[in-house]
């Protein structure tokens, strides 16, 4: 499968089309850490919101970089189910870059507040950036153009993703399930106490599930469309 | 491998472009699919080779390894294509360098360094059946493998087939220029109307035809003129060398052999054309 994940990244890199969301991340970072310095759950917690849009326009634009044509010699060579395992694990790894360079930036220009406990907060910012990355990866995949078979429907279906996960994510929403717990996590970790252990265990659980479902969805469409 | 009742549409909404297809392909088999522009050969090649899931029935006992050669290939990809064919052979669990008998065989070599992007349509299509002959395929299907090529790497293709089915393996490929005439043995299928038949071959088109000049010695003419049409070829007219305007035609049917023209040069070079 490496093989497959290797060629993929190869192409979007080479392709030139990683500079947009690249673009975007750099806005995202400026205007969280633009106005000083932050508690780093806080600022984190914030990050990992604000990247989730933008890395699963990432994760569309990587497996919308092949060619359909190419995607399906993919799927003769590997097999079908390895075929779209390689395209999601390749998003995984990019979007793990990416968050691993949100969170080291602030520390350039100062935008964590290092007069309090830095490891919790740490340690909680890497969680809500890994509790970010799976959803972004499962929407972008479902707005990927061997999904919705066209670029006005897959950039429909990664919009409306987006609104929503902050329209229903919002406290007090009807339907926060609906949605992966992106708001709610930013929220745990803006508070005055930082979250405890079920919390987490409840953020994590309620992330694993909606991504499995996600993710589901997402095998059964691609075994119908090719 | 055989196709048990298979029927295909793209969508829900749209018409069926293959109904209740039953056909089997056995070992060593060459199957050749014939049908107007959009019959739907290229989605039955596309059903055997699994890229297309049938929207009923079930295509069978298809072979592990599958080659499969796309109308058109690919080409807008960010790699050359010597990396593009390391690539491939990576991804078929075989060492990247298992690609350059292909590339070598294919007359690529020259063309490894060169972006997918810029290969001209006959390269790009020789990178498309390199890519599915690396993995020693049971199953190879080209869909209009001869759209594009040069006369060079044309002849390659029936030497592959023959390759692949003496091996044990099966052929579809569809073709609509009458190159099927090279591949002897094969059985034709006919799509039309959304449905498959059993077909007679076509009769090569009258149009893709070319005159090879060839010189022999004065005794052999005879000899040889009866050897040529016993092989199947046209013989229409014999010129003198030592008295170039006398020209004799010869009852049956056509072609000409005159010497040192220059189209027997470009045949020699490998660099002519077919008509």
């Amino acid at each position: 499968m490496s093989p497959l994940i290797r060629m993929r990244l190869a192409g979007f890199l080479r392709g030139g089309r990683m500079l947009p969301p690249a673009i975007a991340v750099l806005v995202v970072l400026g205007v969280i850490y633009g106005g000083g310095a932050s508690p780093a759950a806080v600022a984190y917690g914030y990050s990992a919101a604000a990247l989730f849009p933008v890395l699963a326009w990432q994760t569309k634009l990587l497996l919308d970089t092949e060619p359909d044509v190419q995607r399906r010699l993919a799927r003769v060579a590997v097999g079908a189910r390895t075929e779209a395992t390689a395209g999601l694990l390749a998003a995984a790894v990019l979007a793990l870059v990416v968050c691993a360079l949100a969170m080291g930036a602030p520390w350039l220009f100062n935008g964590i507040d290092t007069t309090k406990a830095l490891g919790p907060g740490v340690a909680l910012g890497v969680l809500a950036h890994l509790l970010a990355v799976p959803p972004a990866i499962a929407v972008g995949a479902l707005a990927s153009r061997a999904v919705t078979r066209g670029v006005r429907n897959g950039v429909a279906v990664l919009v409306t993703a987006a609104v929503l996960v902050v329209v229903l994510g919002l406290q007090g929403s009807v339907a926060p399930w609906l949605v992966p717990p992106v708001m709610a996590t930013a929220r745990a970790l803006s508070g005055r106490e930082l979250p405890g252990a079920p919390a987490l265990a409840l953020l994590t659980g309620w992330a694993a599930l909606w991504c499995a479902a996600a993710l589901l969805g997402y095998a059964q469409l691609r075994r119908s469309r090719s | 491998m055989r196709f048990d009742g298979v029927w295909f549409r793209y969508g829900r909404r749209a018409d069926w472009t293959l109904r209740e297809v039953d056909a089997a392909v056995e070992p060593g088999q060459t199957v050749v699919v014939l049908g107007r522009n959009g019959a739907g050969k290229s989605t039955l090649l596309q059903l055997a080779a699994g890229v297309l899931r049938p929207s009923r029935g079930v295509v069978r006992d298809r072979p592990p390894i599958v080659g499969w050669v796309p109308e058109r290939f690919p080409a807008d990809q960010p790699f050359t294509a010597g990396d593009y064919l390391h690539r491939m052979a990576e991804l078929r669990g075989h060492d990247p360098g298992e690609a350059d008998q292909w590339i070598e065989r294919l007359l690529l070599t020259a063309h490894t360094g060169t972006r997918l992007s810029d290969l001209s349509k006959g390269t790009a299509q020789k990178v498309g059946l390199a890519q599915a002959l690396i993995a020693r395929p049971g199953l190879l299907i080209l869909d209009e493998p001869w759209e594009g090529l040069d006369a060079v790497a044309r002849t390659l293709v029936p030497e592959i087939v023959a390759e692949v089915t003496a091996a044990g393996g099966m052929v579809l490929l569809s073709d609509h220029r009458g190159e099927t005439a090279h591949l002897p043995g094969a059985i034709h299928w006919q799509v039309a109307e959304g449905t498959l038949a059993p077909a007679e071959p076509p009769p090569p088109p009258a149009h893709d035809q070319v005159v090879i000049e060839i010189t022999v010695p004065r005794a052999a003419v005879d000899e040889t003129v009866v050897r040529l049409r016993a092989q199947g070829h046209a013989v229409s007219s014999v010129r003198d060398v030592s008295a170039p305007n006398r020209t004799e035609p010869v009852p049956g049917p056509t072609a000409s052999i005159t010497p040192g023209g220059a189209n027997a040069r470009k045949a020699a070079d490998g660099s002519w054309e077919r008509g």
